[in-house]
């Protein structure tokens, strides 16, 4: 055990402390800030919370209903003259104000007057304003019922869970970032999985290492290393995530981060399905690594299986139009494309807990069969330096070397 | 007692035949030559001795016994393909890989400083490994190789990229591990130096033993009919002798069957030739391996 956590501990060091290891713990999270931070910047642009005037020469909206400020956020203030209007705009208490005109009830001619182009949102409100309070003079029941607004529930394909109206909120999504954030590790850890192989055997140390330790403590202590790295990154990225929501909701006021809740049922599958995903991913870098001659040589290989993992994310439209349909099914169950895709299946449905458990089965089967092939595949290609192993030779005959 | 016993060992891989048939014995306190051509079989047979490769035939007995995770903590390997890690220190380096031989950090510390003195290391333990030159590198193998004080040491190539100096210390070095009791085979194509350290042999060729034993006794039986003779005048014509080779002053008498060396002193002396060196011709373990690889058989 103490020569596992050795070289555990050697290939943490080894490669936390390398440039690359920071940039990937920090890429993550500066591009999904990025991201919010960019989106935050366009909304902020794009709205703007002063209030507009409004001068009504047609004494349509003399009495005008009084609006929620809860839910019409630009506060919208009637001016007595065009002059005092004016004036706030000017010294930058407005964004904009409004004339209606004298004959608006035949023309529908109103003039706006600002010095920057007001925000979209005083837009919107202001027309809605318009509109609700044309309505209320004529029928004023309809205003009310217009104003109490709509209570309309989205709902799942299956029915069974229900989203808001303005989009899926943040616990739905979550799930998914989270598989996103998983899959970016097990990619991640696998590929230093698979350089840690190759390096040895480029290196030439491989042939010193096993006859020190056996391959079984090379092959745990190195396997303990990488998911400590993984997990280094896990724990960084979710406190990352956490603040990021804090700063989001509570700081900035954002609404949507405000409903961060966790779907456990989904949470579940995950962690079910990551478990043997990580155990199948590291075992066949073992095998590529063993197998390859130079770590250059393995990126393509390294290439297929990140294209296979990123599969579900392609076709994520047709899993939410048809999440019950044969190929989002074929994939829930096959390696590397089953997390992912019942990720997804669990934002637009609840995935059944028996195809889940099925599912979990079927990674572990996937795993051991990884384990299996990679420990032949070690054992055959440790030796070999500067030699390809190929895959016939892998399933051939057994090998006769010491566990 | 043996620390290494090897009994008719044989390996195939696929269709080649890399050991066919090898066996002997090492002992404590000796330096072991192990040699053969390229592809004879030497690398096999010891990767058979540390348990990397199992033997398709025969047995393997180390330190009394079959190969265990607490006998690797007493063995001592320089592989031929060596290699430290490039991007770390060295002494990071050793530190690591002399953890893996069973010493805690601080005793593995205690025992590094002495041995980077002794090989003129210590200025250069801070320094990334791919930094140091190749000799350097092949001295750091070395230190890895006995910093755990092992029993049982197998160094393949050992003077590699070392200069005379280097050298030199090395060959103190093993000499010293042989004293205190150590197991020392070494694996080398450089004959002069087997020569030099080996007390015994053991020569491999096709994956089979063909020579092995005293390295005295191997030359003396090999050394023939022969006699290195230098005179101060003139040679006379002498029966008896098949031919002559004269190099560096020596005359070189090959003795027809019935001859002794003796009979031919005797003749020296009765025809009054003043003969300053007489001693019977002994070759070199270069002639014999050259001899025995030709032939491949047995001796």
């Amino acid at each position: 055990m103490k020569k596992i956590i050795h070289i555990a501990a050697h290939e943490y060091m080894r490669n936390v402390l390398k440039g690359s290891f920071i940039l990937a713990l920090l890429s993550i999270p500066l591009m999904i800030a990025l991201g919010v931070g960019l989106a935050l910047i366009i909304t902020n642009l794009e709205n703007d919370s002063s209030p507009v005037g409004y001068v009504d020469l047609s004494g349509l909206f003399s009495n005008p209903i009084e609006l929620s400020k809860q839910d019409w956020k630009v506060e919208i203030i009637s001016y007595e003259t065009e002059t005092a209007a004016r004036e706030d705009l000017k010294s930058g208490k407005l964004q904009a104000f409004y004339v209606i005109s004298q004959d608006y009830d035949t023309s529908n001619e109103i003039h706006l007057y600002y010095q920057e182009e007001p925000g979209q949102n005083a837009t919107r409100q202001f027309n809605d304003f318009i509109q609700l309070n044309l309505v209320a003079q004529r029928y004023p029941e309809l205003a009310d019922r217009v104003l109490a607004g709509d209570n309309v529930v989205l709902r799942s394909v299956d029915g069974k869970r229900e989203l808001p109206d303005n989009g899926p909120p943040l616990n739905i999504i979550l799930p998914l970032i989270i598989s996103f954030a998983i899959v970016m590790l097990i990619l991640m850890s696998s590929g230093y999985m698979m350089h840690a192989v190759v390096e040895e055997k480029e290196n030439r140390t491989m042939e010193v290492l096993i006859t020190s330790v056996s391959s079984s403590q090379l092959i745990a202590g190195k396997v303990i290393g990488i998911l400590v790295i993984a997990l280094t990154q896990l724990l960084s990225w979710t406190v990352f995530g956490i603040l990021l929501i804090l700063i989001a909701g509570k700081g900035l006021g954002i609404e949507w981060f405000q409903e961060a809740k966790i779907d456990w049922y989904a949470l579940l599958a995950i962690g079910l399905l990551t478990i043997p995903t990580f155990i199948t991913a590291s075992a066949l870098m073992v095998a590529i690594g063993s197998t390859v001659t130079e770590t250059q040589e393995a990126q393509w290989v390294v290439s297929i299986f990140m294209l296979l993992f990123w599969l579900p994310l392609w076709v994520i439209g047709m899993i939410g139009d048809t999440p019950h349909a044969p190929l989002p099914m074929i994939l829930s169950f096959l390696p590397f494309t089953a997390l992912m895709t019942i990720s997804i299946r669990n934002m637009f449905v609840v995935v059944p807990y028996w195809q889940i458990v099925l599912s979990a089965i079927a990674q572990f089967l996937f795993a051991l069969t990884a384990i299996w092939l990679a420990g032949k595949a070690f054992r055959l290609g440790v030796l070999g330096y500067g030699q390809k192993i190929s895959l016939k030779a892998v399933f051939r005959k057994p090998i006769e070397v010491r566990e | 007692m043996n620390t290494i016993e090897v009994v008719h060992i044989a390996k195939t891989f696929g269709k080649t035949v890399a050991v066919r048939d090898v066996s002997f014995e090492a002992v404590g306190g000796e330096i072991f030559g192990m040699l053969g051509p390229n592809g004879a079989g030497k690398t096999t047979t010891i990767r058979i001795i540390l348990d990397i490769f199992k033997p398709d035939r025969g047995s393997v007995s180390i330190l009394g016994g079959a190969m265990n995770e607490q006998k690797k903590e007493l063995i001592g390997y320089m592989p031929e393909e060596r290699g430290l890690y490039q991007d770390i220190t060295l002494e990071k380096c050793l530190l690591y890989l002399g953890s893996l031989k069973g010493m805690s950090r601080s005793e593995a510390m205690i025992r590094l400083e002495p041995l980077l003195e002794r090989f003129d290391l210590e200025e250069h333990k801070k320094k990334k490994v791919k930094e140091l030159s190749k000799g350097m590198q092949q001295k750091a193998q070395i230190i890895n190789t006995i910093i755990h004080q092992p029993e049982v040491i197998i160094i393949d190539e050992p003077f590699t990229s070392l200069d005379p100096i280097n050298t030199k210390l090395v060959k103190e070095v093993m000499r010293e591990l042989r004293d205190k009791g150590m197991t020392i085979i070494m694996s080398t194509h450089q004959m002069h130096q087997v020569e030099e350290l080996c007390d015994r042999i053991l020569l491999i060729n096709e994956g089979k033993d063909v020579l092995y034993g005293d390295l005295a006794g191997i030359r003396k039986s090999h050394a023939g009919n022969a006699v290195l003779v230098r005179t101060s005048g003139e040679l006379p014509i002498l029966p008896g002798v098949e031919a002559t080779q004269t190099s560096n002053g020596n005359v070189k008498f090959i003795l027809e069957e019935g001859m002794s060396p003796q009979d031919l002193l005797g003749l020296l002396s009765s025809q009054q030739v003043a003969v300053e060196k007489f001693e019977i011709a002994v070759p070199s373990l270069d002639e014999i391996f050259i001899r025995v690889v030709g032939e491949g058989s047995k001796v």
